[in-house]
């Protein structure tokens, strides 16, 4: 076939493409693992958004008003840019963490970089669920202390042990039951991310020799 | 140990890259595609390289690996590419010695090369890269006397292309 040979002819000829480094292909090998990292990254930021934009909606300074305690206030700001400073730092390692990841030659490096990235989140959710849980039991803790309301039925409640023991019962339910749904939450948005991290991570553990 | 295992494989990628440009060249159009496809075959070489034992040259096994990829890939995404836009791939047309009615016969060898499937493509990449037809049975999977048949019903098809 005449045009058979003639294309062989020109495909022989060109055969000039744009050369790929070496930086390139390692970049390559890695790729994986650094987008995963990037929405890892990007996920916290819209974590962040997320829970201000809800806690604009909810203000406290209302509720305390009411109870006439307003010099809780600063207690609670001060618990509030304590939490966004830790959360600050937190996306901070994640963005270094993806620089890191992203820019890693070696393999060796890259598995270790993976492994710190999973460290980074699971510390994250578990100081997450601990704030969750921590201002829960404030909140019961004022309401109990501070709220006029409260604490008339607790007053009523003392005379009978056994509504005191529902009672706790049902708000020891009550934060148990929140922090399965955020656990439950993390679970789902970084525990995704995290398996597929952690397949790559076995992934180059196999050509680890 | 590692990093040894890596650094070889770098290497000798880098040495034998035109490999998997020239497969890229003949199953994507556009930069872009070329790129992606040349990425995606780089991971798999990668992941297959561990059992690269060396008993064959790297470019013999890394023909075998990337023309599976391709033809995998190509599978998945035959639905959505069918039509090629021949004035995208102008890195086609050599510069020297330009004979228009020759360049004009060229352009539709490309375009109906472009027209076949996967398989297909495979066997005629291996037919431009002048392997014999022991290596493109070896290399595909498939019997000496299969890809003999094969080869000659691509001829046919490409006549029918072009002489429709």
């Amino acid at each position: 076939m005449k045009e058979l040979d003639l294309l062989k002819k020109d495909w022989k000829k060109n055969n000039t493409f744009e050369q790929v480094s070496e930086v390139d292909i390692y970049k390559m090998l890695h790729s994986k693992s650094s987008s995963i990292v990037k929405w890892i990254f990007i996920i916290s930021i819209l974590e962040i958004l997320l829970w201000t934009s809800i806690s604009v909606f909810f203000n406290t300074d209302d509720y305390l008003k009411k109870i006439k305690h307003e010099e809780l206030n600063l207690f609670f700001e001060i618990l509030t840019y304590f939490n966004y400073a830790v959360i600050l730092v937190f996306i901070y390692l994640f963005y270094k963490n993806y620089v890191s990841i992203s820019t890693t030659v070696s393999t060796k490096q890259l598995m270790k970089d993976i492994l710190k990235t999973r460290k980074t989140v699971q510390c994250y959710v578990w100081y997450n669920l601990g704030m969750v849980a921590f201002s829960m039991m404030m909140g019961f803790f004022m309401a109990f202390t501070y709220n006029p309301e409260v604490v008339t039925l607790i007053d009523k409640m003392n005379n009978n042990t056994k509504i005191m023991v529902l009672t706790i019962g049902i708000f020891i339910l009550l934060i148990a039951t929140f922090m399965g749904l955020f656990w439950l939450f993390y679970r789902l948005v970084y525990g995704i991310l995290l398996r597929r991290l952690y397949a790559n991570y076995k992934e180059l553990k196999k050509i680890d020799l | 140990m590692s990093n040894d295992l890596e650094q070889s494989f770098v290497q000798q990628l880098k040495t034998n890259q035109n490999i998997i440009h020239k497969i890229c060249r003949l199953y994507t159009n556009g930069e872009d595609a070329h790129k992606d496809l040349f990425q995606e075959i780089t991971i798999q070489l990668w992941k297959a390289f561990p059992k690269f034992r060396g008993d064959s040259k790297f470019s013999t096994w890394a023909y075998r690996v990337a023309l599976n990829t391709a033809i995998t890939l190509y599978r998945k995404s035959s639905k959505t590419v069918k039509t090629v836009d021949y004035e995208k791939q102008q890195f086609f047309i050599s510069q020297e010695d330009y004979n228009y009615e020759e360049e004009e016969r060229l352009k539709l060898m490309y375009q109906a090369v472009y027209q076949l499937n996967d398989i297909e493509k495979a066997l005629i990449f291996m037919y431009l890269e002048d392997k014999d037809y022991a290596e493109i049975s070896e290399t595909l999977g498939i019997s000496e006397v299969n890809a003999r048949v094969k080869m000659n019903r691509i001829k046919g098809k490409l006549k029918k292309i072009l002489n429709p």
